[in-house]
């Protein structure tokens, strides 16, 4: 049962803004050509999950949204490592820093 | 429905009926098979094989007459199908007269082959295919029920494309084969609606279930009449089917003289007479059957005035005289008709046989304007032939006049004046030609050695009188030897001697005929005939007299053999252009189906076709395509693209958990 | 509640500036203020442990990982060399958004206490209830997220070390040494063993 005096605002808000958070990331990702961008814009995704774990776990008191946040920072450092490593070697030799120009997979 | 089961013959075990029947299987399957090793040797098992037949047919004479009061005859049950459609094979007085003429002349006709055929290469695939007529046409006529008559029926006209179109290198022996066999299917269409309407009112095929109560078939039993009439029609070449049969003379004269003349012709004669109990049922049926009957025998012998190649005439003769014996048992003259079947047999068989020594003689030249003068060459197709012509004239003495005059006589017995009329004015013309043949061809000086155009023949003629330059190039034998003269002499001869006496059996009062189809057909009491039979026999020999009379002025006098040439050239280009044209009866049907169905066949074949049915493969490899180069614009290879439809599908994940959050 | 929407609103204005600057280094910056708001932000949901571990780990360690990547990748990029006419470029939002965040932190630190009170029904899962914030064993609190973590959900743990290991290795294979240092090795190898032959022969003699 949410329990909704708990938190400083309803639960509505925080969805809401973790959504537009959400939403502001996923446009990061398909608009923008620089690779660093598009994993920064994947974190601001991530954030956005995070937040909206904890709101949920304040109001319902429940310590599991915790545990999965913390869990959700961990891989989110993962992945960023292992994304960079990625962007390093793809675009080490190559003059521009642009993803469009790296479509081998094309067709 | 209930189902009593009747029988036609009694009931049992007869090991003979089984000889009779696959024995001419058996050679067939042996000279099919082993024809290359046999060569000349099948000739003597095929027509060895026909003659154990018949031996065994007339062993089974016995039980083919046994009567048992409601019973008659021998009735051999084979397999059941299912109810209603039991085989078995049934040899009664009318199916064994029909096995008698079919093995007892077959075995002539093949003995005569072995002769004719002598040097011709396929010589062991022309038996297989004869031993496999007379197998299917011994279906026919044993068959119990109408199912195995159909498949008899199919089987002869099977028969009868191969033998037709045995030379296949003549295209126009392919072509008359194909237009036989496409007419006979009609025929088989015909009698299948037949079996149709037999299996919807009686629920049995068996010949014995369907006569015990013709009535079962109301209100369908004059259409099931129509519909065996049509294949009858179809089958013995009765008008409107009957271009076929002309057109079948492009076989082998012995597959002329068995199958167009005998036998095949005569299972339209044998239908009718096997389904009498349903044709006495239906007064409308007899008068369509005697009336097409009679027109058939008038037209063909009318055709037959105007034709010049020998084997064409006879063919003529034979539709006018199957239109005689359809008469006959289209009136409910039964006995009558089937007397003149037996007859016309051996005279037209004689008749064919004897023309196909005069053909070999005269190294296949078939017109009778370059004959002439043959009563030296070939002395027993000359006396056998003169034999047959009588009969089939009609003369007294003879043969045909016994049973021709049965059949005009049974007209007038059962009512009907017009058809007694035009058999009798028929039996005239029919004096008349066959005596033009006869004269044409045996007397006077042989004309053989004149040009094609001084008696007549031109290059370009109709169908009707196309020098069938009979090029048999089917490739020789390398021993060219001749066959024995005795190997196609003596069945013509046995078989104009019973031209002559085959008539005896039939002598009014208390003939043996008579006595032996006493059960087979149902009675009929009869009134009074208006004329009597004496005064139908004076008319019908008057017509005789003034038919050979005619004949003879115009060809025989010493004047008209020494004019020969020039009368006959004279004749041929004065001949009336409607009968040369064969009353257009070949034109009319050309215009109504062959050519709408060509340009059926056309339509299909090149706008349909290409647009439709490979037009739907096109489309499917189109779409294919299209959809293919839709899922390939999707690998852009560009990451922000796949991540969109990422996103996308997260989105739909989204909406519809959302949606689905709602509802509760 | 007026804390949520300012908060909201400096982490909807610095998404934005994340992903529409022209320089990745901005967009760092950007994801820098933005981060420092979320934290301040956990801390109104009572998770401090989560707050602190967001900047340590998410500003500390994850951004200075951007930042070095973009160096790497930015070598011969003419914008570098510009470094003075950054500054003042970058400094006034910059320091605006220092000042906001420092408020906010200040401002939330100290009002944290009265922005929620404890519900006396509220038990969480792990039995700790809700209680101010510092207070041990409350909701939120490290003890209570430690216990949960170490006993509850220790198999979760385990797997996020071993994400962390696969990621240090994937990260080394990618990016670690290249293949002609290793055929140069074998080679330094093979001459090794070349000379030492050499040397043993010419001892022998």
């Amino acid at each position: 049962m949410p329990h909704e005096s708990l938190l400083p605002v309803a639960l509505i808000n925080y969805i809401s803004l973790s959504l537009v958070i959400f939403l502001i990331g996923v446009a990061g990702v398909v608009l923008r050509r620089n690779p660093l961008i598009m994993l920064m814009s994947i974190e601001l995704m991530w954030n956005a999950a995070n937040l909206l774990f904890l709101a949920f776990a304040r109001a319902w008191l429940n310590n599991a949204g915790h545990i999965f946040a913390f869990l959700v920072i961990t891989v989110a450092a993962a992945e960023a490592a292992i994304g960079l490593a990625i962007v390093v070697v793809v675009f080490r030799s190559r003059e521009n820093v642009d993803v469009d120009e790296v479509a081998i997979l094309k067709g | 429905m209930s189902l009593d089961v009747h029988q036609m013959g009694i009931p049992g075990s007869y090991p003979a009926l089984f000889v009779i029947w696959l024995l001419p299987l058996a050679g067939a399957i042996a000279c099919w098979a082993f024809g290359p090793q046999l060569k000349r040797y099948a000739g003597v098992l095929g027509s060895a094989v026909i003659g154990a037949a018949f031996i065994a047919a007339l062993v089974s004479w016995n039980i083919a007459t046994q009567d048992s009061g409601s019973q008659l005859g021998a009735e051999q049950h084979l397999f059941t199908w299912l109810q209603g459609f039991d085989f078995g094979l049934l040899l009664d007085p009318l199916s064994l007269i029909w096995v008698l003429i079919i093995t007892g002349v077959g075995f002539l006709i093949h003995l005569y082959s072995v002769g004719y055929m002598w040097n011709d290469n396929a010589i062991a695939r022309f038996f297989a295919y004869m031993n496999f007529f007379v197998f299917a046409m011994l279906t026919l006529v044993l068959s119990d029920n109408f199912v195995g008559l159909l498949v008899g029926w199919g089987l002869v006209g099977l028969a009868s494309y191969f033998l037709i179109g045995f030379w296949f290198f003549k295209p126009s022996a392919v072509a008359a084969a194909r237009k036989a066999f496409v007419l006979n299917v009609v025929g088989d269409v015909g009698i299948m609606f037949a079996i149709f309407i037999m299996i919807a009112k009686v629920g049995s095929v068996r010949f014995a279930d369907v006569f015990a109560n013709p009535h079962a078939l109301d209100p369908w039993l004059f259409w099931t009449c129509v519909f065996l009439f049509i294949g009858a029609a179809a089958k013995s070449a009765q008008l409107p089917l009957h271009t076929w049969l002309p057109d079948a003379m492009e076989g082998p004269t012995p597959v002329s003289a068995l199958i167009h003349a005998a036998t095949m012709v005569t299972a339209g004669v044998y239908l009718v007479a096997r389904c009498a109990p349903l044709w006495l049922a239906s007064h409308e049926a007899q008068i369509l059957v005697g009336t097409v009957g009679a027109l058939t025998a008038l037209a063909g012998a009318l055709l037959g005035i105007a034709q010049w190649d020998i084997k064409r005439i006879l063919a003529y003769s034979t539709m006018s005289q199957i239109g005689y014996m359809i008469m006959g048992v289209g009136v409910g003259a039964f006995s009558a008709g089937v007397a003149h079947f037996f007859t016309h047999a051996f005279f037209k068989a004689c008749l064919f046989l004897g023309s196909g020594i005069i053909i070999h003689e005269l190294s296949d030249e078939q017109d009778i304007r370059l004959m002439g003068g043959m009563r030296k060459r070939t002395p027993v197709a000359f006396w056998s032939m003169l034999s047959a012509v009588l009969a089939i004239s009609g003369a007294p003495f003879f043969s045909g006049y016994f049973s021709k005059d049965q059949v005009i006589y049974g007209d007038i017995e059962h009512g009907d004046l017009w058809l007694w009329a035009i058999g009798l004015l028929t039996a005239g013309i029919t004096a008349y030609y066959m005596f033009r043949l006869f004269f044409v061809t045996f007397m006077g000086t042989y004309r053989g050695d004149l040009k094609p155009a001084d008696v007549g023949i031109e290059t370009e003629v109709a169908a009707s009188t196309a020098a069938i330059k009979h090029e048999t190039s089917e490739p020789h034998a390398e021993d060219h030897t001749h066959a024995p003269a005795w190997l196609m002499a003596v069945p013509v001869a046995i078989l104009g001697f019973f031209s002559f006496a085959a008539g005896y059996v039939m002598l009014p009062g208390n003939s043996p005929w008579a006595h032996f189809f006493a059960h087979s057909f149902p009675l009929e009491r009869l009134p009074a005939s208006t004329i009597s039979e004496g005064v139908t026999t004076g008319i019908a020999i008057v017509m005789l007299i003034i038919g050979a009379g005619i004949a003879y002025w115009r060809y025989a006098t010493p004047e008209a053999l020494q004019n020969a040439p020039e009368r006959l050239k004279r004749e041929s280009e004065t001949l009336p252009a409607i009968l040369v044209r064969l009353f257009y009866w070949d034109d009319v049907i050309d215009w109504l189906f062959v050519k709408p169905s060509q340009k059926l066949g056309d339509f299909f074949g090149q706008w349909f076709d290409p647009h439709f049915v490979d037009g739907v493969v096109r489309e499917v490899v189109f779409s294919n395509r299209f959809l293919g180069t839709v899922v390939r614009s999707f690998q852009t290879g560009l990451l922000r693209a796949y991540a969109l439809i990422i996103v996308f599908g997260a989105a739909c994940f989204a909406v519809y958990y959302a949606l689905e959050g709602a509802m509760r | 509640m007026i804390e949520f929407y300012i908060l909201a609103f400096v982490l909807i204005a610095s998404a934005i500036f994340v992903i529409i600057a022209s320089k990745p280094v901005y967009s760092v910056v950007g994801l820098l203020v933005h981060f420092a708001a979320l934290a301040i932000m956990f801390f109104s949901l009572a998770a401090e442990f989560l707050a602190v571990i967001q900047i340590i780990v998410y500003s500390g360690a994850i951004l200075m990982l951007f930042l070095f990547v973009i160096a790497l990748l930015s070598s011969g990029v003419a914008p570098f060399s510009l470094g003075s006419d950054r500054l003042p470029k970058i400094a006034v939002p910059a320091t605006l958004g220092v000042v906001v965040i420092l408020g906010f932190l200040i401002y939330g630190l100290a009002h944290i206490p009265a922005v929620f009170q404890p519900s006396p029904v509220a038990q969480s899962a792990s039995g700790s209830q809700a209680g101010p914030v510092g207070a041990a064993d409350v909701f939120g609190s490290v003890g209570d997220f430690g216990k949960a973590l170490f006993t509850t959900n220790l198999l979760p743990f385990e797997i996020t070390a071993f994400i962390l290991m696969v990621a240090v290795i994937g990260v080394i294979l990618l990016a670690g040494e290249s293949a002609p240092y290793v055929q140069s090795r074998r080679r330094a190898r093979i001459v090794e063993r070349e000379m030492r032959e050499a040397i043993m022969r010419a001892g022998e003699e």
